[in-house]
Order: structure tokens, then C-alpha cells, then sequence
């Protein structure tokens, strides 16, 4: 049964060039047109879809190209051309700590966050101790994320999407930091919501973890999905492309 | 929860605190008040008694201008909360128009103050008062979802905004009463939908402010049209937004 599918999709995304120069320079270079904004292409008529269990690796193309992925997935990137449907509730996990505020207390950063993930202030009421417990920031619950260790904020941010009631995860690599026992943490975590049944999307470098954790793997150079295999044979062919430059 | 998050972030900055959405606009109105009033003396503007006459529309006025000119910054203060929010973008605007909304609230005593400076209680017609704020929140809604929108691709609306809001504070009837405009012109004024709402808004207390019902409409549709619009433009521009985040 297909959870994502993704037929023919196409997608550029804006890309500015380096800000050169103070402000006032830059501004006088774009009306001067040197500075253009530029749409640069990062799927070409993609098609592939997703079954129920799976658990998939995108391997190869630019950070940009997985996060873009993801968040397609996700529904919070529309493509320009092709559709992107989807059954079940996506999370997204990308870069969410950038969210939080310092400013607010943990408590309240989970409640943005949360809320933000489309979660209602009822669950997040009843689901808060768990998450707290998972990201084990008990004693710091209503003190200014400021105050708290760094780490907090990304540990904050994992247990949150994970309290999410859904059956896809989209996870992105930027997301996957943190200290050693953290991270074992959450990968036995996400192990237990896989023999639940859930779906996952991982975007991989191809770190040893994802080898072991994903079974599909879906290979892009250039923006085209070059191969959709198993993650060996994906990471075999990234690996494969960075060792001979490509012929261009 | 993000309206939550936008007033805490703007109370606890500063010490007064919640006073200040107080003492802004009293500010204002005490001092356009001494200069159109006190000053000028005998060339009378808008109606008597001035101060309150001044504080019951520059309220809202206040309320318009924060929201728009917030309008413009909402997508690229949101960045990364859209990347990942499975929410509406809409929500966003949204937000940005209620967190003003009731900062306009909260300012509400400034106008029972003036009414006890004056003592001058409204009539039966104030009963518009909260229609206007409903009204003016959906079209500052709409005007939100526009600006909101537009200034993503056009990162320069930002600054044309700014100055088309100076030159609305001149061309709504704020400072001046609608009858202190030639006849004449009541139809063109009309197409600004700020006359409608801000007459509706004074009503209570000078029924004479709304003196036909032709321009009230007018200036309503004009509303109802940039609604539309903005609901329009926002749809159209959503792919394109998302993209930035």
C-alpha cells in the first residue's frame, strides 16, 4: 500500500548569490541586475512512491536536494510541476530547534514547537511529561532555554517529532546530532516505532547507522532519481561517483 | 499559542510592560490633540470634543499600520518555522493580525479615559463599535495575506508600504472629521476603505459622521474586494513562499 507518492515531480528552488559587500553595495549591485536571484533546478520529473513499513534512504545529490525532498514529502514544499500525494500524516523533521526561542522556557518551547507540528495544546498536555522524560531535561522544565545546556534544544526537538501521532517520519541528517548516548537513544526509539509499523524517510550521507536502519534506498545525482535500490547498492553507487569526478 | 508567544515577547522586553500599549497611543492623541486643538486654536478640525473624537479612530489607526507593516516581515521572520510546520502558512498572518488585534484591546481604556476627561458618553449607535473591529480585522486579514505575500517576491514592498501608510494617515479621516471634506469628494474618499471603518467606529458618538449610506457601502466593497484579493494572491504566491522558507 503506497503512503507517498510522487509522480513526475519537478521543482526549482531560489537560490541568491553571496552577499558581497556592505548592504547598501549589495543593493546597488541588484539594481545593477549583477546580483540576480537565481532558480536553480533540483528535480527533474521524479517519480517514485513509498509503501507502508518502508524504510528509505536518500542517498547522493546536495543538502539541498534531501532537505527539498523531505519537506515535499512532508506537504510543506509544493512542486512546480507533478504532485506529491500523501495518505498518512507526514512529520517533518528538519532543523526544528531553529523554531524555539531562548528566550522562552522549555515548557513553552514545546508547546511552540509542538503546536507548530500541528499538535493540540490538549495532547501536548498529556503527551509533555513523556517527551520531557525522553529528552531527560526534567530539572530544567521551566527555566529559559537559554539557561539550559546547548544540547537541550536539539534533544528537545527530536523527542517532540517523535511524540507526533503519525506513521511517516521524514528525517533529515542536520537533525541527527547530539551526544552518543542521546542519539542511541533515539535511534532504539525510532527501532521501536519501526516494529510498530511506521514508515520512515531518512536522508543519509551514508553514515553506518543508516545502513543498518533503512532497507530501500533511493539514489539522485543531478537532480533525477538515478536508481531506487537497496541502500547497499545506493551507497556502492555514491560512492562509486564521488571517487570519478563526473565527466562534465 | 504563536499570539501567546508574540505578546509575551513584546511585554516582558520592556519594563512598563503592558502599559506601554497604554501610554503609545495616549501619547499620540495628547499631542496631535494639543496641536490641533490648543495650537491652531480656532481653525477648527473634526468635531468636539476633540480628544475624544481623536482617540477613537487613532486607536484603530494604530492597530491598521502595526499589523500591516508587521505584514510585510512575516514570511521572512517565519523562515524556519515553515520548513517544518505542517500548519497553514495562512495561520502566520493570521497571527500576526490577532497579536495586534489585541494589543488594540488592551488600548481600549485610553478612549474610557478620554470619555471621563470629556464626559461625553456615545449614543445608542455605538453599538457599531464592535461591528467596525470586526470588519476591520477581516480586511486587515486580507490586506495581511496581500502585503505578506507579495513582499516574499518583492523584497522592496516593504519600504513602499511604509510610506503608503504615512499617506493614509493624511488621506483617512483621523485627524478630520469626513465633513471637513468638500462634498464633492465624499465618493472618491469613500474608496478608501478606512473611511467606512473608522466612521463606523465614531458613529456613537457623532451620528452626523455618516451622513450616506452610499459611501459607506462603497468604502465597504473596496474592503471586501482587497479581501478577496488578498485571499487570491495568497493562494497563488503559497508554491513560491514555501520555497523561501
Amino acid at each position: 500500500m503506497s503512503i507517498i507518492e510522487f509522480s513526475n515531480v519537478s521543482l526549482t528552488m531560489p537560490r541568491t548569490k553571496r552577499r558581497q559587500g556592505s548592504g547598501r553595495k549589495h543593493r546597488l549591485r541588484r539594481l545593477a541586475g549583477e546580483t540576480s536571484r537565481t532558480m536553480v533546478p533540483v528535480f527533474e520529473s521524479v517519480s517514485f512512491t513509498i509503501n507502508k513499513g518502508d524504510s528509505v534512504a536518500i542517498v547522493g545529490g546536495k543538502p539541498l536536494l534531501r532537505t527539498a525532498l523531505i519537506r515535499l514529502a512532508a506537504g510543506t514544499l509544493i512542486p512546480d510541476t507533478g504532485s506529491v500525494e500523501r495518505s498518512e500524516r507526514v512529520v517533518p523533521m528538519i532543523a526544528i530547534a531553529r523554531a524555539m526561542g531562548a528566550s522562552f522556557t522549555i515548557r513553552q518551547n514545546a508547546y511552540l514547537v509542538g503546536g507548530l507540528l500541528g499538535m493540540s495544546p490538549a495532547e501536548l498536555a498529556e503527551k509533555l511529561s513523556s517527551i520531557i522524560e525522553f529528552a531527560d531535561l526534567g530539572n530544567y522544565l521551566d527555566r529559559h532555554l537559554r539557561g539550559a545546556p546547548t544540547s537541550s534544544r536539539q534533544r528537545l526537538a527530536w523527542s517532540i517529532a517523535m511524540a507526533v501521532d503519525a506513521d511517516v517520519y521524514a528525517i533529515d541528517q542536520t537533525l541527527v546530532v547530539g551526544e552518543l548516548e542521546f542519539r542511541q537513544k533515539c535511534w532504539s526509539a525510532l527501532d521501536a516505532l519501526r516494529e510498530n509499523g511506521a514508515t520512515f524517510l531518512v536522508s543519509s550521507d551514508g553514515a553506518k547507522q543508516y545502513r543498518r536502519f533503512c532497507e530501500r534506498g533511493l539514489y539522485f545525482e543531478q537532480g533525477a532519481l538515478i536508481a531506487d535500490t537497496t541502500v547497499a547498492q545506493a551507497l556502492a553507487l555514491a560512492r562509486k561517483a564521488r571517487r570519478e569526478p563526473r565527466g562534465d | 499559542m504563536l499570539v501567546l508567544r508574540d505578546l509575551q515577547n513584546q511585554y516582558t522586553k520592556f519594563r512598563l510592560g503592558y502599559l506601554w500599549s497604554l501610554l503609545e497611543p495616549l501619547g499620540m492623541s495628547l499631542v496631535l490633540w494639543l496641536v490641533f486643538s490648543v495650537l491652531l486654536g480656532e481653525r477648527a478640525l473634526g468635531l468636539s470634543p476633540y480628544l475624544l473624537f481623536l482617540s477613537v479612530a487613532i486607536l484603530p489607526w494604530w492597530w491598521f499600520t502595526k499589523s500591516v507593516n508587521a505584514s510585510t516581515k512575516i514570511f521572512r521572520r517565519a523562515r524556519g518555522e515553515l520548513a517544518f510546520s505542517t500548519l497553514p502558512p495562512q495561520i502566520w498572518v493570521m497571527r500576526t493580525v490577532l497579536s495586534s488585534a489585541v494589543e488594540f484591546v488592551f488600548s481600549l481604556p485610553v478612549i474610557v479615559l478620554a470619555i471621563a476627561l470629556t464626559r461625553d458618553l456615545p449614543g445608542i449607535y455605538i453599538m457599531f463599535f464592535p461591528i467596525a473591529i470586526i470588519l476591520q480585522f477581516l480586511l486587515l486579514y486580507g490586506v495581511g495575506l496581500l502585503v505578506s505575500s507579495l513582499s516574499v517576491v518583492i523584497p522592496d514592498l516593504a519600504r513602499v508600504v511604509k510610506i503608503v501608510m504615512r499617506a493614509m494617515f493624511y488621506l483617512s479621516p483621523i485627524l478630520y472629521s469626513i465633513s471637513n471634506i468638500p462634498q464633492s469628494l465624499h465618493t472618491i474618499a469613500a474608496i478608501n476603505p478606512l473611511v467606512g471603518i473608522l466612521g463606523l467606529y465614531r458613529i456613537g458618538w457623532w451620528p452626523e459622521e455618516h451622513t450616506s449610506v452610499v459611501a459607506l457601502v462603497i468604502s465597504l466593497s473596496v474592503a471586501a474586494a482587497l479581501f478577496t484579493l488578498g485571499i487570491y494572491t495568497f493562494r497563488r504566491l503559497k508554491p513560491r513562499l514555501l520555497k523561501e522558507a
